[in-house]
């Protein structure tokens, strides 16, 4: 198995992109990590393409990727696989590089949720995502996380005053961050006086609703001296499930899903959660952040709370979480969201992020979703490693 | 001449204790079917459903399933939905064979009751029966109401005139009628019924039985009358009635459509409406909902068996969606419930309460509801009714 590095990271802000349709979102956050490779890409160094969308805005989504870049002479594949669409259209693209099958992948991914009317929303995407006949009449909607964390709030000491430190951590961080979409500090207290969207997450605990693209251009380790001397390694990929229905899940304090693709992960990394310099948490909503820290190992069962309390997932702790504001201030385009925590990433473990975390050398990337049944987790080392 | 084993009787929590408001996620099947099962549980088979009322969905012909799956009966039975109101009920108890659940139900005020004949029990006989014309409600083909406006010609002209037709001097007890008039009509009415339409028969039926009375029992509707003579014999009354609480202002419903798939609908339909699980020859372990396996060998088992799944729980863990959300009234809760004794969960809506005063812990029934209602289709499930409620226990206070 040949290694695979990232050579060249780029993305679109996300944003309520009224004015630009997913053929304009691909170019741009093509073209913007096409800047981003040190030596320089051209098209037709590409062998393979893999395109992560969990929706299919303006239609077939493969054929919209070949025709925007025109990239007609290459194999395109769309993946989906709910939240965790972009992250596995990663992990598809570095088999075929490490397979031998190709030297030069793109990774594209890609949503956009607001083309749908608010009110039409819900259902919409509910129906990608639920039982037909038994969930989905239910209106689940952001119930199903809600439900994992109401009873994670019964059985451990984590508050709702934990949760708003996430949004209010991440809110921080996002002022930096021109990609993302909230940008505005907050307080503990703004957090928890805000309007509930479902208990127990308010406004501020619940994602922007956002469009956004994002691209990485993956390479063999044979070849990676003609894009850059800064590679970041893919060290490992992982990707877990869990029951799709909520009255099939055992435990609701915790992400089985996370759990087994964090396994995955580490194990292929050949590394453990100490290792881990920075990391991108799926935090859609504050407390799944909170969870998601035990889960990938770096917390006890129910002492999440305490890295708050310590600091030590803030830029400058120990372990900074979401140094790029996070979907909660980023929101949540499934196919873009895991290709653009790469990004970030990408940034970090080369010294370039607009919130640089001190001497980053490792990062790892988290998305769980859907009906909390799919987790994701990359995991990325810097130059040198 | 019929004998009734068994009266149960259902209304809706909402509304005041004179006129009960069926709740948004209930219409007259879930009604007859709360009713029904209150019946049932003092025991006995049934072989004949008769469903009376005025307010019946127009789903050609899904009613039927729908009530014999959610009183949990065989789908060979026969049902006759009969269009009327409390002189049909009269009528269709009079002439029933024995093993005949009779069912009235009414969305306005709410409320539903069922009476299941048999070979002994309390002795019913036909005693009059008068049909006149004088429509002063009239309902247009879309089921928009006309009324005509004139209580005093109703009165006199209506049931009145039909009395005097009837022969009947003075009856026990009448139903069918509001109820400062019943008080006057009748010799030993003692309590008001909740009703007036097709399932007030059967309150009132269920109010004479308790009490031991005896004599002539009237059902009315506008000039057209039906009369049973009650005689000697007891009946089993079930009531379900909580007290009544006023409809939540705060909620609101914003106009929406719910897609269905009826392909969907179908194939769920028995375990969904019945409350049942599956469960292989080989396991002991229910799946719910039913599905096939495929063993470590990569061999296909379909043959699972329907088995009951339990209707009571615990909470295991509870959510309250406050965003609006299109086609559904909102403020709603949602549960995961710890189905008593089987190692089954089910995630299901909160009904009978205010959204958000259900906890983790809380025990409760699962009761059939209208879980949505999409794209013109009823769609039935469970839903999780809290066994004793703070509002409920302030007012017995």
């Amino acid at each position: 198995m040949r290694k695979v590095a990232i050579v060249g990271a780029g993305m679109t802000p996300f944003a309520e992109h009224f004015a630009l349709g997913i053929r304009d979102l691909l170019p741009m956050a093509f073209a913007d990590c096409a800047a981003s490779v040190d030596k320089g890409v051209r098209k037709s160094d590409i062998d393979a393409a893999w395109f992560g969308s969990m929706g299919t805005t303006d239609g077939f989504p493969s054929g919209i990727l070949a025709d925007t870049l025109g990239l007609h002479d290459v194999p395109v594949t769309r993946v989906e696989n709910s939240c965790a669409t972009g992250h596995d259209a990663i992990r598809n693209a570095v088999y075929g590089i490490a397979s031998g099958a190709c030297d030069v992948a793109l990774v594209m991914g890609a949503d956009k949720l607001r083309e749908t009317a608010s009110k039409g929303m819900l259902w919409e995407w509910e129906s990608m995502t639920r039982d037909m006949a038994w969930d989905f009449p239910l209106g689940l909607a952001q119930a199903g996380f809600a439900l994992h964390m109401r009873r994670y709030l019964y059985e451990s000491p984590a508050t709702r005053e934990h949760m708003a430190m996430v949004a209010v951590k991440n809110h921080r961080n996002a002022l930096n961050n021109p990609k993302a979409c909230r940008r505005f500090e907050l307080t503990v207290e703004e957090v928890l006086a805000a309007d509930t969207v479902v208990t127990p997450f308010g406004v501020y605990d619940c994602a922007p609703q956002s469009d956004g693209a994002a691209a990485l251009i993956l390479v063999a380790d044979d070849v990676v001296d003609r894009y850059t001397d800064r590679p970041v390694w893919i060290r490992g990929t992982g990707l877990g499930f869990d029951a799709v229905m909520h009255q099939h899940k055992r435990d609701l304090t915790s992400f089985a899903a996370t759990r087994r693709a964090a396994k995955q992960a580490f194990g292929t990394a050949g590394l453990s959660p100490g290792d881990i310099d920075v990391a991108e948490i799926h935090d859609y909503f504050t407390g799944i952040e909170i969870i998601s820290y035990e889960d990938l190992g770096f917390a006890e069962r129910f002492e999440g709370f305490k890295l708050l309390e310590a600091g030590v997932t803030e830029v400058g702790g120990s372990l900074p979480v979401n140094p790029s504001g996070g979907l909660n201030t980023k929101g949540h385009p499934p196919g873009a969201t895991g290709v653009a925590q790469c990004v970030e990433l990408f940034e970090q473990l080369r010294g370039q992020a607009v919130n640089q975390v001190d001497g980053a050398r490792t990062g790892l990337a988290h998305n769980v979703g859907g009906p909390t049944a799919v987790a994701a987790v990359t995991i990325l080392e810097g130059p040198g490693g | 001449m019929p004998y009734i084993a068994s009266i149960g009787t259902y209304l809706p929590c909402w509304g005041t204790p004179d006129a009960r408001i069926a709740g948004d996620d209930e219409d007259a099947v879930t009604l007859a079917v709360e009713a029904g099962r209150a019946a049932l549980e003092a025991g006995g088979s049934v072989e004949y459903v008769v469903l009376v009322g005025r307010d019946l969905p127009l789903t050609e012909s899904s009613n039927a399933a729908v009530l014999l799956a959610g009183l949990g009966l065989d789908p060979e039975l026969e049902v006759i939905e009969r269009l009327g109101g409390a002189p049909a009920t009269l009528d269709a108890l009079g002439s029933a064979r024995p093993r005949t659940l009779v069912i009235g139900v009414d969305l306005n005020s709410a409320g539903a009751a069922a009476a299941l004949t048999s070979d002994h029990g309390l002795q019913v006989r036909t005693a009059a029966r008068v049909s006149r014309s004088l429509p002063v409600r009239t309902r247009n083909a879309s089921g928009d109401i006309h009324d005509y406006g004139d209580p005093r010609l109703l009165r006199k002209r209506g049931y009145l005139a039909s009395l005097a037709t009837a022969w009947v001097d003075t009856p026990a007890v009448v139903a069918g009628v509001p109820a400062q008039h019943a008080a006057s009509l009748a010799a030993t009415q003692t309590t008001d019924l909740p009703t007036t339409g097709a399932s007030s028969a059967l309150f009132a039926l269920a109010a004479m039985a308790e009490a031991g009375l005896t004599g002539p029992l009237v059902g009315v509707e506008q000039a057209s009358l039906s009369g049973l003579t009650v005689a000697e014999g007891t009946a089993e009354v079930r009531r379900r009635e909580r007290p009544a609480r006023p409809v939540l202002d705060s909620a609101q419903t914003l106009p929406g459509e719910i897609p269905i798939s009826l392909a969907a609908y179908e194939r769920a339909f028995e375990a969904k409406v019945r409350w049942e699980g599956g469960r292989f020859l080989d396991s002991d372990q229910v799946d719910f909902p039913p599905r096939y396996r495929v063993d470590e060998d990569g061999s296909l088992d379909t043959e699972y068996t329907f088995v009951e799944l339990p209707r009571t729980g615990t909470v295991y863990t509870e959510v309250t969606v406050h965003v609006p959300v299109p086609g559904l009234r909102t403020p709603y809760s949602l549960v995961v419930v710890d189905l008593d004794g089987v190692g089954v969960r089910a995630l299901v809506r909160v009904t009978g309460t205010a959204a958000g005063s259900v906890d983790i812990g809380d025990r409760g029934r699962l009761v059939l509801r209208r879980i949505a209602v999409r794209s013109g289709v009823p769609d039935y499930g469970y839903a999780f009714e809290p066994d004793s409620d703070p509002v409920d226990e302030e007012e017995a206070a």
